[in-house]
């Protein structure tokens, strides 16, 4: 007993203490809704059960299966010819092919349907210089097939980081050793490279998996029926909490599945192996045919998946730019960038604290915090959002009295706040930050820590001094993988956004919501500008730093 | 004794068995002690106890008189006052050779510092790499600095994990008799750690056997390899 | 030691605060500035607060001019309808909302259900419009009227052909009508008034009729059925007015090309009429600008704002003084349906499980 209480104390510092109250604050707002899930089943959730519920799994399992098999094909070979061969344009592709991350699926979703509908400029190209009437059915893309085509172009970009960093940092000895041990490059990679990045994919395609059963926009404009569209129409259609919240559940359960599937797959390897000595995998020269073909391949690639939304999107600008540029516009790529900075700033913040206890203190107790963190990225945006709100009205009810002592009228403080929102953003996407500093962390291991503290630092003094400094790599990657999530995000902002306040992402769903996909593309242009400059800087100052 | 550790238990996470149990050792002030097993014997973990690197989950371990750990305290790392050399070595990548000596330097005048820093290179025979950062330097150079970096606080007590481990044999000599002059000179009270028997040989006034957690043996070198020539023999085959 | 530690804490507690701090602030000091260039430019006459899901441009100008007029500044929230609700209810008494605008009659009701409006008594209001275009306790009016009409292919389709939604059900049109997915609550809300107006065996008769005669799975928006008629995969569909004039007047050639080859048909004239929605507005429950929302509410309603209002969306106006635009008025008057539009909301529930067991995607 006396060791309990002295472990205790001994673990117990002021980054404990931290990691318990962000826990706690994140971990509120679901706790508020789920509550609520064991509320006994109504009338509304037996006519789910009866006519829906098989539709619902049917549709989201085969858009999961299909676009994490697509992902992972293209995602790994992707990774795997960019950093075993070199070829024209490769060290372009290396990061220009994480450049398709900066368009929502939503926004790729409106573009393609606008590109392929009969209006669109490849149909009435063909009609109206070629005189050719095509089939609408193979330009057709609103229908499961379609959505997995958007989700794959636009989302196996975390499956191509994860696999790439993976191979060009860890794997250089046992590829190099197949190579000598005579395996061609097909048999090295089939037999070496995909056995050994299995968990390194795993991670990416979880993120794919958490992405496509969270999206709203694109299977609501495809009119697919899912479980997150289901969420919305139980709850906001009919009215339904508690059936939406059942459906949540369920999601959630499934969520967690994969998430665990995941932990026993990756077993007790990490995504390194932590060696000090991390050589770079020399790429081979591509020659003749293959040079080429593999050229065109990345070409017509990134063609579908950046270029030609962007162009399309561009001539769309060009239609509408004289009526929705003006100062108004200015100030949402202000707004935009203000709370997308704020928020990725809190995530880094918190998740530098959580991550850094659970590290360094092995118990149970901060395993659990660090698990908390992915609790927000498994819940549909809308979900949290009304969680959140549950959340800040309850504290300004609260407050309230404060409010009169100080001499205010009583009133909403907090929940018209921005604050309201921007905490909501931190829920939602701390996982993200939380994912690229723990693997920082992992990278780095903890012997420069233990080295600090016997030569007389602190935890915090560490913290500051070494810590932080050895994984600002991965700080800066956290914080812009998070900008440019926040920057995206559609669901939570519409719900939780303060008067008189829009953001890019709002903005675009307010047109193409009224079917003005070519006023959309002004700001759609602007999030996809602001993203691929994010992406851009994270390859040229983040990559190229001297380890 | 220095350094006394008494009725020591402690287990790893996810693991039943404990490392330690109810281990107890003493090491005589100014005396150099080689703590020689296997991998997996529990001698880097021991190294880690007495830094406060791990928390134990039973016994006492005190160091000049000073409780460490007992059933009611703890004393965090930095604030025991030990160096520790790690095996890799541990330095600060981000740092050069100046700023990782300095680092742990504290309460000094600026002035103070320098001359500190100055007085453990010529130490250590790196004057001239003051402005080098680590990946500048050999597995040996690095592994002087690492010392330097150990001795600058001027501990009480400096132990040494497999500090031989990451350099070729031909060096390891060398070094080895550099490392064992320096010591000599400090005067320094040190334990070091390996699974090396020509390292213990060389280096120790006293050598523990440690194996799977338990104490096989300690004494003098001479005396404890000739006890223990068949058992030596047959684990190191 | 444990002293340093509590220090740390403190600080880091104190930083994460001041950032927090930071942000309310610094979007305080951003509107709290705008308050200010507000009040020197005008009057200051308070403000009124609003939650809509409105999104046309015009609407933003047509509150700035009322801000000009009277000095009441308006305050915007723009999101989905639905969300707003939920927003609003869980704001409960302590809501800063007064107002709530939205499309469809069957959101307006609902919000009303769920206790979120009140009843606001206006003779402007009364004369400006009419008695079936808003609610029976008052709670809400419509503020433009549009209709859901048949668009057919003038090639393929002879007006003559065309009746009653009801007909559209017939085996004649097996494989031709385009309508879109059951989620919308144009469609839910057609399905409420049919419910209404023949029953529910007979609102889901229809319903299934159409499910079968169904020229390609629902998808896309209003627009995208019309684009479906011209390229050949049915011939007639189902569609709100202000999408096929928007389509006539787009910005795009090609949508223009393809609205031209299309033409409007009122439906149901000998019988029910056609189907009419509304846009519409009601104060909130705990609304504590009360009179300015009603002052903008009767400004909305005004022949002036109207005008304005509802030719810019192709909509028409529910002010009885003021005409339709020169396009609305070329497609021809017409008969609506003879409905209190708070029944759409009513019958909403029971439209919404009709689409789903007849398997309306």
């Amino acid at each position: 007993m006396l060791y309990l209480i002295r472990k205790m104390r001994s673990q117990f510092n002021s980054w404990a203490l931290l990691s318990f109250i962000f826990s706690i604050l994140i971990i509120l707002p679901a706790l508020l809704i789920m509550v609520q899930l064991f509320a006994e089943s109504n009338e509304n959730w037996e006519h789910i059960k009866e006519f829906m519920l098989k539709n619902y799994i049917i549709n989201s399992v085969t858009l999961v299966i299909f676009t994490g098999l697509f992902t992972v094909i293209i995602g790994v070979c992707a990774a795997w010819l960019v950093t075993a061969y070199t070829f024209p344009l490769q060290r372009f592709f290396k990061w220009g092919m994480i450049l398709p991350l900066a368009i929502p699926p939503y926004i790729g979703a409106y573009t393609y349907h606008g590109i392929l509908n009969y209006t669109g400029v490849i149909q009435t190209n063909l009609r109206n210089h070629f005189d050719i009437k095509v089939d609408q059915k193979f330009f057709d893309i609103m229908n499961i097939p379609g959505a997995i085509f958007i989700f794959t172009l636009f989302l196996y970009p975390y499956v191509f980081i994860i696999t790439r960093s993976f191979l060009e940092n860890q794997s250089s000895s046992l590829i190099e050793n197949a190579r000598i041990l005579g395996k061609s490059s097909f048999q090295t990679f089939i037999q070496v490279v995909l056995p050994i990045s299995r968990t390194a994919i795993v991670g990416g395609v979880s993120l794919v998996i958490l992405e496509v059963f969270n999206d709203y926009g694109v299977v609501k404009y495809f009119g697919i029926q899912t479980f997150s569209t289901a969420i919305f129409q139980a709850w906001f259609g009919m009215g339904d909490i508690q059936s939406a919240i059942k459906l949540a559940g369920t999601l959630m359960v499934i969520v967690v599945f994969i998430l665990i599937a995941e932990k026993l797959i990756r077993g007790r390897k990490r995504y390194s192996y932590s060696t000090s000595k991390v050589r770079p995998l020399q790429p081979k020269e591509l020659k003749g045919w293959k040079k080429y073909s593999v050229l065109s391949l990345f070409l017509t690639w990134f063609a579908f998946a950046f270029l030609i939304p962007s162009i399309q999107l561009l001539q769309w600008v060009y239609m509408t730019y004289d009526v929705i540029l003006n100062e108004v516009f200015l100030d949402l790529i202000w707004n935009s960038v203000f709370v997308a900075s704020i928020g990725s700033a809190l995530i880094v913040i918190t998740a530098l604290i959580i991550a850094n206890f659970s590290r360094l203190s092995k118990g149970w107790f901060s395993q659990f915090f660090s698990k908390i963190t992915v609790l927000g990225y498994s819940l549909p945006g809308a979900v949290i959002a009304i969680g959140v709100l549950t959340l800040f009205l309850a504290l300004d009810q609260k407050v309230i009295v404060l409010y009169e002592w100080i001499g205010l009228e009583p009133t909403l403080v907090l929940s018209l706040s921005i604050s309201m929102l921007i905490f909501a953003y931190v829920v939602r996407f701390l996982a993200v930050g939380y994912n690229s500093i723990e693997s920082g962390f992992e990278k780095v291991g903890t012997a420069f820590t233990d080295a600090s503290r016997t030569l007389g630092m602190s935890v915090t003094k560490t913290f500051f001094k070494v810590d932080i400094k050895m994984i600002k790599g991965a700080v800066a990657g956290g914080f812009i993988l998070v900008f440019v999530d926040i920057l995206k995000e559609l669901p939570l902002t519409l719900i939780l956004q303060p008067f008189n306040f829009y953001t890019l992402a709002t903005k675009t769903f307010q047109y193409a919501s009224d079917e003005r996909i070519h006023e959309a593309s002004v700001s759609s242009i602007v999030i996809i500008f602001i993203s691929a400059l994010s992406i851009f800087f994270l390859h040229k100052v983040l990559e190229k730093e001297p380890k | 004794m220095f350094v006394q550790i008494k009725d020591l238990t402690f287990n790893y996470k996810n693991s039943r068995k404990p490392l330690f149990e109810n281990l107890s050792l003493g090491f005589k002030q100014g005396e150099v002690t080689v703590i020689l097993g296997q991998s997996g014997s529990g001698k880097s973990t021991l190294l880690r106890l007495i830094a406060g690197l791990e928390i134990p989950a039973r016994g006492s371990i005190s160091i000049d008189r000073a409780v460490m750990n007992d059933s009611l305290r703890f004393v965090q790392p930095e604030k025991r006052g030990v160096g520790l050399v790690f095996q890799d070595y541990a330095l600060f990548p981000h740092m050069t050779v100046e700023k990782n000596i300095k680092f742990g330097l504290h309460k000094m005048s600026r002035k103070q510092k320098q001359n500190r820093m100055e007085e453990l290179l010529t130490l250590v025979g790196m004057e001239e790499f003051a402005s080098r950062y680590p990946y500048e330097l050999s597995g040996g150079q690095q592994q002087r600095v690492a010392l330097a970096r150990a001795l600058a606080p001027n501990p009480s007590l400096i132990m040494f994990d497999e500090p031989f481990s990451n350099l070729d044999s031909k060096l390891q000599e060398q070094i080895r008799d550099d490392l064992k002059d320096i010591i000599k000179l400090t005067g320094i009270t040190s334990i070091f750690v390996t699974h090396d028997e020509e390292d213990a040989r060389a280096i120790g006034d006293r050598i523990v056997l440690m194996h799977d957690g338990k104490i096989q043996e300690a004494g003098r070198p001479e005396a404890v390899f000739k006890k223990n020539r068949e058992k030596l023999s047959l684990a190191y085959v | 030691m444990h002293k340093k530690n509590l220090f740390t804490t403190i600080i880091m507690v104190l930083i994460v605060a001041v950032i927090m701090a930071g942000c309310g602030k610094s979007n305080d000091g951003a509107s709290s500035g705008n308050d200010k260039a507000a009040s020197k430019e005008e009057k200051n006459s308070g403000e009124v607060n609003l939650y809509t899901s409105r999104h046309y441009d015009v609407d933003d100008q047509i509150f700035a001019d009322f801000t000009k007029e009277t000095g009441i500044k308006v305050n915007v929230i723009k999101g989905k309808e639905d969300e707003l609700i939920e927003r609003l209810s869980r704001e409960g008494k302590a809501t800063k909302g007064d107002l709530f605008f939205t499309s469809d009659a069957g959101r307006l009701h609902w919000a009303k259900e769920k206790d979120l409006l009140q009843s606001v008594e206006s003779e402007t209001l009364n004369k400006n419009i009419p008695e079936n275009l808003a609610d029976k306790d008052k709670q809400w009016y419509g503020l433009t009227k549009r209709a859901r009409v048949i668009v057919y292919s003038k090639d393929k389709v002879d007006p003559s052909e065309l009746s009653t939604y009801e007909a559209l059900t017939e085996d004649k049109w097996k494989g031709k009508v385009l309508i879109r997915s059951s989620e919308n609550i144009y469609n839910q809300s057609l399905v409420s008034s049919f419910i209404s107006l023949n029953g529910k065996e007979e609102a889901k008769n229809w319903a299934e009729g159409i499910v079968k005669n169904m020229a390609r799975d629902p998808q896309g928006g209003d627009r995208d059925q019309a684009k479906g008629i011209v390229a050949g995969e049915g011939d007639v569909a189902i569609m709100n007015s202000y999408y096929f004039g928007q389509m006539l007047n787009s910005e795009d050639p090609e949508e223009v090309k393809v609205a031209k080859q299309l033409s409007v048909f009122f439906p149901n004239q000998e019988t029910t009429g056609t189907h009419i929605n509304i846009s519409g507005i009601g104060v909130t429950k705990y609304a504590k600008n009360k009179e300015n929302a009603i002052k903008l509410m009767e400004y909305l309603s005004s022949a002036d704002v109207q005008k304005v209002f509802a030719e810019a969306n192709y909509e028409y106006p529910v002010n009885k003084e003021v005409e339709p635009s020169e396009l609305l008025k070329s497609w021809g008057e017409f008969k609506e349906q003879d409905l209190n539009l708070s029944e759409l909301g009513e019958n909403n529930a029971d439209a919404v499980k009709i689409l789903n067991e007849v398997s309306w995607k």
